[in-house]
């Protein structure tokens, strides 16, 4: 059992370290895991990646605890836990510690406007490349021709419209949008 | 600014975890809202730069943002207390679904409710990039910059951290280019 706990925690420390990007930079890992020790089947991995995706939480993170919970209960999902996040706890407490030193310094500026104009086209480019994902769908017959999904560029005007001019509810508008998922389906 | 007791770091960060539906980058908005307008902990410019640092480090992106939020409350506990508050509900909601046992992904209405969360954080990044927006991109330079990069994003499989590492080094040797030329 303790090989197994190690194991764990080997193998999520690892994740923490090379996994970089959004929670799904983790999954070539995890299925990597799953050739390699057989901790649990590649449905169930199917299975955490969609219980993932609708819980609350970084899904990352999320995918770890479920991985952990299922290959060793409660103590292997907070070894999972605890391991995916300790090499990124040193790296960001370090790099705040770096950030702090140099604030006053004019080419640490220099950088960083550089970086938020760039991190602006990130979130555009995101956001267009779900928008597109979101609103059209490939008709599944011979002529594989690109469809609109009315009904998501519906519900996406009618979210974008009251909450663009709102004080600030992100929950609002998550709320919202699961609605509006359940009337218009 | 008022210092930040740990305590109320965790209760916050656990209050941003149960709201961060729909992937890592909803925990955006959610500090701009928390930290940003009602606790000012941060500036709307300390926020761009976290998330532009995070792309390039190891670890999940919200995590690192959280960490990072929390190290400027209250240095190492503070980053300690961010992580642990946003990871808690969701430790607590995979153990109860998955001891749980039940189809829960495959019911209709849980799918539908997803369909429409999807759409739901494209409405949030948006919103996001709105508030950033000119304390990020309000100069010639920064404009002509974005624009590049969006194109670059759009029509090349390049990787964030790439282009974050390629536009902090632009925009370095301009502006000291431009320094030189002034002195």
């Amino acid at each position: 059992m303790l090989k197994l706990y190690i194991l764990l925690y080997y193998e999520f420390f690892k994740i923490g370290i090379f996994a970089i990007g959004g929670g799904y930079a983790t999954l070539p890992f995890l299925y990597f895991i799953q050739s390699q020790y057989n901790w649990f089947s590649l449905e169930e991995l199917t299975n955490m990646i969609a219980v993932s995706n609708v819980t609350p939480g970084p899904i990352g993170i999320n995918m770890a605890t479920y991985t952990g919970y299922t290959t060793a209960g409660i103590s292997g999902s907070i070894i999972t836990t605890t391991a995916i996040i300790t090499a990124p706890f040193i790296i960001a407490i370090t790099i705040m510690k770096l950030i702090n030193k140099f604030k006053s310094c004019k080419e640490v500026n220099y950088i960083f406007n550089g970086l938020r104009p760039a991190s602006c086209a990130l979130l555009i480019s995101i956001g267009l490349k779900l928008l597109y994902q979101t609103i059209t769908y490939t008709e599944e017959d011979w002529s594989m021709s690109v469809q609109f999904d009315y009904h998501a560029i519906f519900l996406f005007i009618i979210l974008i419209l009251p909450f663009s001019f709102m004080k600030k509810r992100p929950l609002l508008v998550i709320l919202a949008g699961a609605l509006g998922g359940i009337i218009l389906n | 600014m008022r210092k930040a007791n740990l305590t109320e770091i965790y209760k916050i960060f656990f209050l941003i975890g149960i709201q961060l539906l729909g992937g890592g980058y909803v925990i955006l908005p959610l500090l701009q809202k928390y930290l940003v307008e009602e606790r000012k902990w941060l500036t709307e410019e300390e926020l761009i730069d976290y998330f532009a640092v995070s792309q390039c480090i190891p670890g999940i992106i919200a995590g690192n943002i959280a960490m990072f939020s929390g190290y400027k409350a209250r240095k190492t506990s503070g980053a300690l207390m961010a992580i642990l508050g946003l990871i808690t509900p969701s430790f607590f909601a995979i153990i109860i679904l998955a001891s749980l046992l039940t189809t829960f992904t495959d019911n209709k209405i849980v799918q539908d409710a997803f369909w429409g969360i999807r759409i739901s954080v494209i409405v949030l990044i948006i919103i996001t990039v709105k508030e950033m927006w000119s304390k990020s991109v309000n100069s010639k330079f920064t404009y002509i910059l974005f624009f590049i990069i969006l194109l670059l994003l759009i029509f090349l499989p390049v990787s964030p951290a790439f282009i974050i590492i390629i536009s902090a080094l632009t925009s370095f040797f301009y502006l000291k280019i431009g320094e030189k030329k002034n002195a």
